[in-house]
């Protein structure tokens, strides 16, 4: 942008002000990291070693073997695949009829939508449990998938409106007077322009989903269509039988490791996503 | 009046899904949820009503109840102003001609995005009182650290720590509000003779303000609802989450209890709707109050 | 961009690949059987003995073709919630597990084994069980657990610390006095590069150490009618006291949050009071752990008071198939069980059992002392039985504890404090009992 208007003194503060709050922001990381390359009794001495003596790469390899990461990681992808498309398709449309159409009540509709982001899911679930369990929808994806197919991402919407409301109304009267369709200028005209917000929405409902651990702990029983954070807590006991231990004392480097293998695919989705997510940002410009 | 009827349709057509979800998934599961409120019901037996001997016994018995609420509110009235705060200043300095930009804001953003029980887990171990990171750097120093985890006057602010090391979200959003702001509105403020704080002042912050005022309602809410954090915390050091001494018994995760571990549902229904009832009223107070300073576009 | 352009094509493609997903998505991903077995659900742990019971499963079957078990592995810390969501939802698993501390609450749950009981009696040897064994399987004189193990409280000490400190070994006749004498003696802060050591654990957080100093002290939890919370008395709070005073007083266990980290397989504690019998495999593990065992010792008023709980399985009163079930459930706690628990390093239920055990021992085994595990049974008290009792302890008397150990309250304070909120918890939620 305007680089020249940066003092280089500055830019040498900002460049050290970046790289301590990257450090101190990277160090849990890194004892994470060093922690999953430990042996079992590096993990339990008092206080727990620095680092790895010998970096103990088998850790992965037991991580591996001892436990179907690939599944639950495909069932993840599959449940984050399915949330996110209904989201986009039913939270889009909404937003975009929340924003310009003037309809009596409207503001009042809005705000009991939105009012549902404050009512802890806790609450909600026992009813909507017995509702399932009478569809017979316990052990399936559906009572994970459906509601985000209804425009359960009540966020997606009230963020993407924010987006939507710094459009101005020309901009659409011009494209209906030349003869398109409401669903045209949606998904043609206002989806594009707010590429940036929808791709935030798309984001944040994919660690959502994916991080979501109450609603495929309620709802899934059998193993086999577990996702990995419930994984994660099923391995913590799994874990304990590939140390030949019992209850008590976590063999945390194995956590550990299957933290790091777990968190990886996201930085690498992140990684990709935060380029398009920038470019984006830079080729239509919300404001217009 | 044919525009207005095609209007209506395209309306329901669009915000249809959304508003049978919300009737199938908030609305009902919300009313039933009150009837439960009134009513004594452990699952075991149906739902038995006892009119409002549930509230009653929050209110003046419940011995959790009460701190309960005073964790929440610390909590919210540190935690929401340093997020929004950190998360602000970050976007800032990334939005700001930085070599590596998409790196650096991925560095921030990547706490965010771990999963709550590997980073409790992470976090106990460096605040664990004998040979944790931290006491042994305080160490060197020559301080003696408290044992943070299980003092109940620390394990509050450490959770607060902890839970700043990842305000990734609302970084995000001022970020692609930061970037939504035109370069030409710089450019003039610039040639006009405005300096870095009045540039920030009079062109980012109004500009900004419905990514800003997005920011703090959601993070309120989030603060008033914490659960994963503390329970993981708690379920990381082995113990009951909430302890010690229900120092980090957030409203959250007491509910869950009341809920999940105890049954207690009508007990809970009630204090979920009671949390609703307060969330509601701040939020009507927030969007009072917005509307002095929020700007939408024309 | 051309505002009239659109995609049918597209849009038909998304709606496949819906359609496709949804169908995936609603797919029961674990088909019950067609070909006509009847079905028994069983929620368990996930546990370290994993294959061990899939394994037990299969040869169930085998035996029982008509029959077909589907296990229900839950994490132990989303255990409790997952069983009773699936019981509000009408789905209660046919078999779970239950013990002492959890057969009150989940008494409701329950089917009365009596009569199966009486009826196999033969088959099952009640004789064969300890005592206290057989008590903590029954709620008013009735059937409601099999058991598969159980743990008992014990001293639990190391002695290679206490050859250093010159100490003799705890016996029987160990008082608190002695505890405390010892555990000054072993107590020593760091020296010659090596950690300090603490002569005595302090178990944070939950009953597992300070229950036993209120019952030996003659405190009790509940009245006799199980209307009141006594933790106010006297005598509880003399156990509170010296629960407290361990550490600011004696000073042989660590300020309340500073213990070490696994500090007695560190060889960082040299003494645990009350322990479980889970850990044993962990010690085990640690080759240069020189560890045993002694039975608890003696209070003001009593030696009495240490925890005896089972681990077993009771059946559902939603069962489907009862009597399979019933088989089933006798087959998992059958006297091979009970074996398999012992020389995997646990404890017999039942005396049969314990006898060969005892006979078998190996001078490499740890813990030695096993006469002393199945002697403290004698001294043994099951959990308070109250539906309630759990939710009592962790979430409304345990912090008060937590208050105590910081200092913040006094044992008298901490009693007065915790009788107070939890008879105004039983006030309101007491009367469903039963």
């Amino acid at each position: 942008m305007h680089r020249s208007q940066i003092h280089p003194a500055i830019r040498a503060c900002l460049y050290a002000l970046l790289a301590l709050g990257a450090f101190v922001m990277l160090l849990p990381l890194a004892w994470m990291l060093l922690t999953s390359l430990k042996t079992f009794p590096e993990i339990l001495r008092s206080p727990p070693a620095w680092l790895p003596a010998h970096p103990q790469w088998e850790n992965y390899r037991t991580v591996w073997n001892g436990f179907a990461y690939y599944r639950f990681f495909l069932n993840s992808t599959f449940v984050a695949v399915m949330v996110i498309a209904g989201t986009v398709l039913t939270c889009c449309p909404a937003a975009y009829a929340f924003s310009f159409y003037d309809v009596r009540h409207k503001e009042l509709l809005f705000g009991a939508l939105l009012s549902t982001l404050m009512l802890p899911a806790q609450v909600t679930v026992i009813p909507l449990f017995k509702a399932f369990a009478a569809l017979h929808w316990i052990n399936t994806y559906l009572p994970l998938i459906v509601p985000a197919w209804l425009g359960g991402n009540v966020f997606g919407i009230f963020l993407l409106r924010q987006f939507f409301r710094t459009i101005p109304k020309s901009f659409i009267e011009a494209a209906r007077i030349d003869g398109a369709s409401e669903w045209t200028i949606l998904w043609r005209l206002i989806v594009p322009m707010s590429l940036p917000a929808v791709l935030t929405v798309v984001i944040f409902t994919f660690l959502w989903s994916w991080n979501d651990l109450f609603n495929p702990l309620v709802y899934l029983h059998d193993e086999s269509t577990y996702t990995l954070p419930v994984g994660l807590l099923y391995f913590i006991a799994r874990a304990e039988q590939l140390t030949g231990g019992s209850a008590g004392l976590v063999p945390w480097h194995l956590v550990m490791t299957l933290a790091t293998v777990m968190v990886l695919p996201i930085i690498v989705v992140f990684a990709f996503a935060q380029r398009r997510f920038v470019e984006g940002v830079a080729a239509s410009g919300v404001k217009g | 009046m044919n525009a207005r009827r095609a209007q209506l349709l395209w309306f329901w057509l669009f915000a249809g899904p959304a508003v049978l979800g919300f009737a199938c998934f908030s609305l009902w599961p919300m009313l039933y949820s009150l009837w439960l409120s009134f009513c004594r019901y452990e699952v075991v037996a149906p739902p038995a009503f006892i009119g409002l001997r549930n509230y009653s016994y929050l209110l003046k018995s419940d011995p959790a109840f009460w701190p309960s609420i005073k964790v929440t509110l610390f909590f919210t009235a540190v935690q929401m102003p340093l997020s929004i705060l950190g998360a602000l200043g970050v976007a800032l300095l990334l939005n700001q001609p930085v070599r590596g930009r998409g790196f650096w804001r991925s560095v921030y953003f990547l706490p965010s995005i771990l999963p709550q029980a590997a980073s409790a887990a992470v976090f106990v171990y460096i605040f664990q009182a004998d040979g944790g990171l931290l006491n042994r750097v305080l160490g060197l120093v020559g301080i003696a650290g408290p044992a943070w985890n299980t003092s109940p006057t620390w394990a509050l602010p450490v959770l607060v720590i902890v839970s700043l090391w990842s305000f990734g979200y609302p970084m995000v959003i001022f970020l692609s509000g930061l970037q939504s702001v035109p370069r030409e509105l710089y450019e003039a403020a610039h040639i006009d003779g405005a300096g870095a704080w009045a540039r920030f002042r009079h062109v980012t912050l109004p500009l900004i303000s419905p990514v800003l005022f997005f920011n703090i309602v959601m993070g309120i809410i989030g603060a008033l609802k914490v659960f994963d954090l503390a329970y993981a915390y708690g379920a990381a050091q082995g113990l009951e989450p909430g302890g010690p001494a229900r120092a980090t018994l957030f409203y959250g995760l007491n509910l869950y209890q009341q809920a999940f571990t105890y049954f207690h549902m009508g007990l809970a229904s009630a204090m979920a709707w009671l949390l609703f009832a307060v969330i509601m009223a701040i939020t009507w107070l927030n969007f009072r109050l917005g509307r002095r300073w929020v700007h939408y576009g024309d | 961009m051309n505002l009239r352009h659109r995609e049918p094509l597209l849009w038909s493609a998304i709606v496949a690949l819906a359609v496709a997903g949804f169908w995936w998505a609603g797919r029961a991903p674990a088909p019950e059987p067609a070909d006509g077995r009847k079905v028994i659900t069983w929620i368990s742990f996930i546990t370290p003995l994993r294959d061990y019971y899939e394994a037990e499963v299969a040869a169930f079957e085998r035996a029982h073709p008509n029959v077909h078990v589907r296990i229900i592995w839950a994490p132990q810390s989303e255990y409790h919630m997952k069983f009773k969501t699936l019981a509000a939802a009408g789905q209660a698993p046919d078999l779970f597990y239950s013990g002492d501390v959890w057969l009150r609450y989940l008494m409701p749950f329950m089917r009365d084994l009596t009569p199966l009981v009486k009826r196999d009696d033969a088959e099952i040897g009640l004789d064969d069980y300890f005592p206290p064994i057989r008590a903590a399987m029954q709620q008013d004189g009735r059937y409601y657990v099999l058991p598969e193990t159980t743990n008992v409280a014990l001293l639990y000490y190391n002695r290679r610390l206490f050859a250093e400190a010159g100490l003799a070994e705890p016996n029987e006749a160990w008082t608190w006095t002695d505890l405390v004498r010892a555990g000054q003696k072993l107590t020593h802060t760091e020296r010659d590069g090596q950690p300090g050591v603490w002569g005595c654990s302090r178990v944070e957080g939950w009953w597992g150490e300070w229950l036993i100093y209120v019952r030996q002290a003659g405190g009790k939890v509940f009245s006799p009618d199980g209307k009141r919370c006594t933790l106010d008395s006297p005598e509880a709070v003399a156990g509170l006291k010296f629960f407290a005073e361990k550490s600011s007083r004696y000073g042989i266990s660590a300020p309340a949050g500073f213990e070490p980290l696994n500090g007695f397989v560190n060889q960082r504690v040299a003494m645990i009071v009350g322990g479980h019998t889970n850990y044993w495999p962990n010690y085990n593990q640690v080759p240069a752990l020189d560890w045993d065992v002694q039975i608890l010792p003696a209070g003001p008023a009593s030696r009495r008071g240490g925890e005896l709980a089972i681990a077993g399985y009771a059946m559902s009163k939603t069962a489907r198939y009862p009597e399979e079930t019933w088989q089933l459930l006798k087959f998992l706690t059958r006297r091979e069980t009970v074996a398999e628990v012992v020389a995997r390093g646990g404890i017999a239920v039942r005396r049969s059992v314990a006898e060969a055990h005892l006979r078998n021992l190996r001078p490499s085994d740890r813990p030695r002392h096993m006469a002393a595990v199945y002697h403290q049974m004698d001294f043994a008290d099951p959990i308070p039985r109250d539906a309630h009792f759990i939710e009592l302890m962790l979430k409304i008397v345990q912090a008060e504890i937590d208050r105590m150990i910081l200092g913040e309250l006094t044992p008298e304070e901490a009693g007065r404090r915790a009788a107070a909120a939890a008879n105004a918890f039983l006030a309101t939620f007491g009367s469903s009992d039963s």
